[in-house]
């Protein structure tokens, strides 16, 4: 390299150590080698030397040209790491935005489970109305005026005909005298009884099931069920049928699962009562079924271990936000 | 019911272990409540359905459960009765009563202490120790389900009488209560008063004391739906009434009397006493009534097979007379089931005795859709809002008395009787329910609140009919999420409402309206999907935030679900290749012109390569443009599907749109 070519690289050697900025930095490097920088210049004069001495200053050119574009790189890459380190880390600890999540009611997650799983079983959801009449609420479910399972429902009347249905088990009986077996449904909604203690509310949410179709048995029943309640659990829980009485099924019973040491009941099924049947003109020679009613709000306390019933109507959102995960 | 072990055990000696035992009679529908170990003996509480009747005395259940021991119950052998001269009974009303039986003894000793056996086991099961005679009566109750009553003869004026009440008549009652009688309530009198609500109750008149030496004993079937009544109407439930009304075995009143003078006869010589039996002849709907099954009916409806000899031999143990007639099981059904009635009622007999844990479980699985698109398309609205932050409620469909008065006509469903004054009507709208649920929260230091609930509202048309509505209703309050920081928390305006529900359902338009009861003017908007009304939202009235003592900002909608537009085909349409172009307007345009209205005008209108419009600011500047103007701004894009667009070709359409609001409008440039 030429010795002219030497003071140029120290020159700039020297500019290159004070320069702290990119934009100082593009500055050099346009004086050098842009398009009218020195090295441009020097390319010019190589044009006019003469043809003996050309070809060494020429290669001193080349080598000039390739130390200057490696001295401002290296020196563009040392300002841009430093430059690196006025960017400040982002906290990733510090709370996101608007995520206030919120949740669905413990029941309507009970309801919606439950409906998930019978309807695997191919029962299809009717829903029905909630201020029925004496004729849909009990007597087409065999439940005459005059008989002491009446007490089992304590009703409340708006009129002197209708009332606040006691259970879903009208919607039954609406379903069954619009279609024609088989008849595979279950029905989600609020039931009223005339009844508030710690343990019962005057609204509460039930759903039922009944299946009638042709060869429709107890083992049906049984079978239906108890797979029900090992999928709701989630696991095999001890379980017993016991015989029990409601006027619209023949033969009734209820199933109890062993809670904690403790029986507890959680539904209340049987075969469809033939009156039943005939009562919304099925043939009950040729047609069996089963029906079921589960209690929405005592499955949810068992699965949750809620043990205040009125918790679920307060609705309050340190109560309701516990069950945000759930879907 | 309260029974003793070792009572029962007179009837079933073999009786297993207690924690077994249990269980057996809970398999058997007998369903045990709790069974307690007192002094040597075991108390055992049994839920009773209200079918079985025939098990509300020891040899009801020891005859329940004596299929399982093969052990056949028999009744105690007693002294034989027969009818006296000496009548002791005038009118018997057979309605109410079709069989009377009536036992006067003379001379006895009432002073004498109860016998042992029989105190402990009264006490066994709950019922106090009154006096010799009382008590007796009482224990064979317990023992065959018959309720008998004393009457103290020297204090009953002349012959019994069985018949309704007339007009002004009373009773002082054995409860301490004065009851005024109807025409409509059965009553035993003697010549003069009423001496007993029949079935039911004693008057006080005529009771048995201690000193009491001649008596005269009552041992009846009354008919149970009368009895129910009757004591429905007084709300009274006492042992007598619980099991008439229930059905006592009507064959059974004459052998109670006897095994009641056995038992006194046993402590006491008794000399002098007269017997009168009354009865008609068909007594009660199933006596003498018989029962057909096939065989195979057990196994159609059960799905198991049951042996032939099993099931006759079960109906035999309980009281049921079988006999094979061709290929049917036909039998009389016993006087102590009032519940047996056709052959499915067989079948459960033998299915309790069977066990129900015995039979065996299928699943039938049917491949048939089944939610309903209604309730999937509530789940995922009900989905999208909890991922807006909103928490679901469920509150009462009732409210209380008057609430709704203020803000609502004469459609308000009242209920007749209401378990408490403030759950006493139906709710008309969901947001009442909802601000409740606010102040509740509020109360409890909850000021950040989103809720929304999915339920009912109720109704009387003008004609008197009712209708349910199922509506979705929503309510905000407070600021944007208490886990943002600070400096990025803001409160809740009528737009993050705004902006929730047009997340929920495709479009919307929002229009302003007065109509609701519940909200302010100044901020209130009926809320349309396409061309229907389907709802609206808005801000509570002053009054409101008073009546719900609210401090914070509330804002709130209800949707009726019903009328949403399901229908969604959504169809492709091409996409543009060529860039979009932004482009602003600010016009100066009067206060009182809706937004969304120039935004529809601009879209009606339809212009050249135009894509998407909407509005990007509003201010107001009173000084600069006087209080009736407002500043608003607008951002449109452009884009061809055919070539990249000029600046000359967006500048007319520009042009055009500023000229169409100008007219419409009567905007002005902002300069």
């Amino acid at each position: 390299m030429s010795k002219k070519h030497t003071s140029l690289i120290s020159e700039l050697r020297g500019k290159l150590k004070t320069c702290d900025s990119s934009h100082e930095l593009s500055n050099i490097k346009s004086y050098y080698l842009g398009k009218n920088g020195i090295l441009a210049d020097e390319f010019i004069k190589l044009k006019s030397v003469k043809l003996s001495e050309k070809k060494e200053l020429g290669m001193s050119l080349n080598i000039l040209k390739n130390e200057m574009q490696d001295l401002i790189s290296q020196k563009l890459n040392l300002l841009s790491s430093e430059n690196d380190k006025d960017i400040k880390a982002t906290d990733v600890t510090l709370p996101g935005k608007n995520i206030s999540l919120g949740s669905r009611h413990p029941i309507a997650i009970t309801i919606n489970d439950i409906m998930d799983i019978l309807g695997s079983y191919g029962f299809t959801s009717v829903e029905g109305l909630e201020i029925e009449d004496e004729f849909h609420n009990f007597e087409a479910l065999n439940i005459s005026d005059n008989h002491p399972a009446r007490d089992m429902h304590d009703t409340f009347y708006v009129s002197d005909n209708k009332l606040l249905r006691t259970h879903t088990s009208s919607v039954q009986i609406r379903s069954m005298m619009v279609a024609e077996p088989p008849l595979k449904i279950m029905t989600p909604g609020k039931v009223y009884r005339c009844d508030s203690d710690p343990t019962h509310s005057p609204m509460f949410h039930q759903i039922e099931g009944l299946h009638i179709d042709e060869n429709i048995n107890f083992g049906h029943l049984k079978g239906t069920l108890i797979h029900f309640i090992k999928e709701f659990f989630g696991k095999e829980m001890q379980i017993r049928f016991r015989p029990s009485y409601f006027p619209f099924t023949e033969p009734s019973a209820e199933i109890d699962i062993k809670f904690k040491g403790k029986w507890l009941e959680v539904l209340g099924c049987g075969m469809v009562h033939p009156n039943v049947l005939s009562n919304v003109n099925i043939d009950n020679k040729k047609y069996t079924g089963f029906a079921f009613g589960l209690g929405v709000e005592r499955l949810t306390m068992l699965r949750h271990s809620i043990t205040d019933l009125r918790m679920f109507y307060d609705n309050d959102i340190s109560f309701l936000s516990q069950f945000k995960d759930l879907k | 019911m309260k029974i003793s072990l070792n009572w029962l055990k007179e009837y079933i000696p073999n009786i297993k272990k207690n924690n077994i035992f249990v269980n057996e009679l809970t398999a058997l529908g007998l369903e045990v409540s709790s069974a307690k170990r007192i002094k040597k003996d075991t108390i055992i509480d049994i839920d009773m359905t209200p079918n079985r009747a025939d098990c509300l005395s020891i040899i009801g259940i020891a005859r329940d459960v004596s299929p399982l021991y093969n052990k056949i119950v028999k009744y105690p052998e007693c002294v034989k009765l027969n009818q006296s001269k000496t009548n002791n009974l005038s009118n018997i009303n057979k309605s109410i009563c079709p069989a009377y039986s009536a036992l006067v003894i003379m001379g006895i000793d009432n002073k004498i202490k109860t016998p042992t056996y029989i105190r402990t086991r009264l006490d066994a099961c709950g019922i106090s120790c009154i006096n010799f005679i009382v008590d007796v009566l009482n224990y064979v109750m317990l023992e065959v389900g018959q309720p008998m009553h004393a009457f103290d003869k020297d204090k009953f004026d002349g012959k019994v009488c069985v018949r309704y009440a007339k007009k002004n008549e009373k009773i002082n009652a054995l409860d301490g209560e004065e009851y005024s009688l109807s025409t409509e309530t059965p009553v035993i009198t003697d010549n003069k008063s009423v001496q007993a609500i029949a079935g039911i109750i004693g008057s006080t008149q005529s009771s048995v004391n201690l000193k009491t030496k001649n008596i005269i004993i009552e041992s009846a079937f009354f008919t149970p739906s009368i009895i129910r009544k009757t004591a429905k109407s007084y709300r009274l439930q006492t042992d007598a009434s619980y099991r008439f009304e229930r059905g006592v075995d009507p064959e059974i009143n004459k052998y109670a009397i006897a095994r009641v003078l056995s038992i006194i006869k046993n402590h006491m010589s008794i000399n002098k006493y007269y017997f009168n039996n009354i009865k008609i002849k068909k007594i009660a709907n199933h006596v003498g009534k018989t029962v057909k099954i096939h065989p195979s009916e057990f196994s159609q409806l059960l799905g198991t097979d049951i042996q032939l000899k099993f099931i006759i031999k079960t109906l035999k143990y309980l009281g049921f007379k079988p006999k094979m007639n061709k290929s049917f099981i036909q039998t009389t059904v016993p006087s102590h089931r009032f519940d047996i009635n056709i052959s499915h009622d067989l079948v459960e007999e033998v299915a309790r005795i069977y066990g129900y844990d015995n039979f065996k479980p299928i699943l039938k699985v049917d491949s048939i859709s089944y939610k309903s698109s209604k309730l999937n398309k509530i789940n995922s609205y009900s989905n999208i809002l909890t991922s807006r932050g909103y928490n679901e409620t469920i509150s009462f469909s009732f409210l209380p008395k008057g609430s709704q008065k203020k803000y609502s006509e004469s459609n308000i469903i009242e209920i007749m009787n209401p378990i408490s004054s403030d759950k006493s009507e139906m709710r008309l709208t969901l947001i009442h329910s909802l601000l409740r649920t606010c102040q509740y929260n509020h109360s409890r230091q909850h000021y950040n609140v989103k809720l929304f609930e999915y339920g009912k509202t109720y109704k009387k048309s003008s004609k008197s009919k009712i209708i349910e509505q199922n509506i979705l209703a929503g309510l905000i309050s407070g600021i944007n999420s208490e886990l943002n920081i600070k400096s990025e928390q803001k409160d809740l305006t009528f737009f993050d409402l705004k902006g929730d529900l047009i997340s929920l359902f495709p479009n919307l338009s929002f229009k302003p309206s007065i109509d609701s009861s519940y909200l302010d003017k100044s901020c209130q908007a009926n809320i349309y999907q396409d061309k229907n009304i389907i709802g609206y939202c808005g801000e509570p009235k002053k009054e409101i935030y008073n009546l719900f003592d609210l401090k914070n900002k509330v804002f709130c909608f209800e949707i009726m679900t019903d009328k949403l537009n399901n229908e969604e085909s959504i169809k492709y349409s091409n996409i543009s290749i060529f860039p979009k172009i932004k482009r602003d307007l600010t016009v100066l345009i009067d206060d009182k012109i809706l937004g969304q209205d120039i935004i529809d005008a601009i879209e009606r209108k339809s212009f050249n390569y135009m894509i998407n419009s909407k509005i990007s600011d509003i201010f107001y500047n009173e000084a600069e443009f006087g209080p009736s103007m407002k500043s608003m701004s607008f951002e449109f894009i452009f884009q061809d599907k055919k070539g990249t667009l000029t600046d000359n070709t967006i500048n007319s359409e520009m042009d055009k749109i500023f000229s169409f609001i100008k007219q419409s409008f009567k905007a002005k440039i902002r300069t």
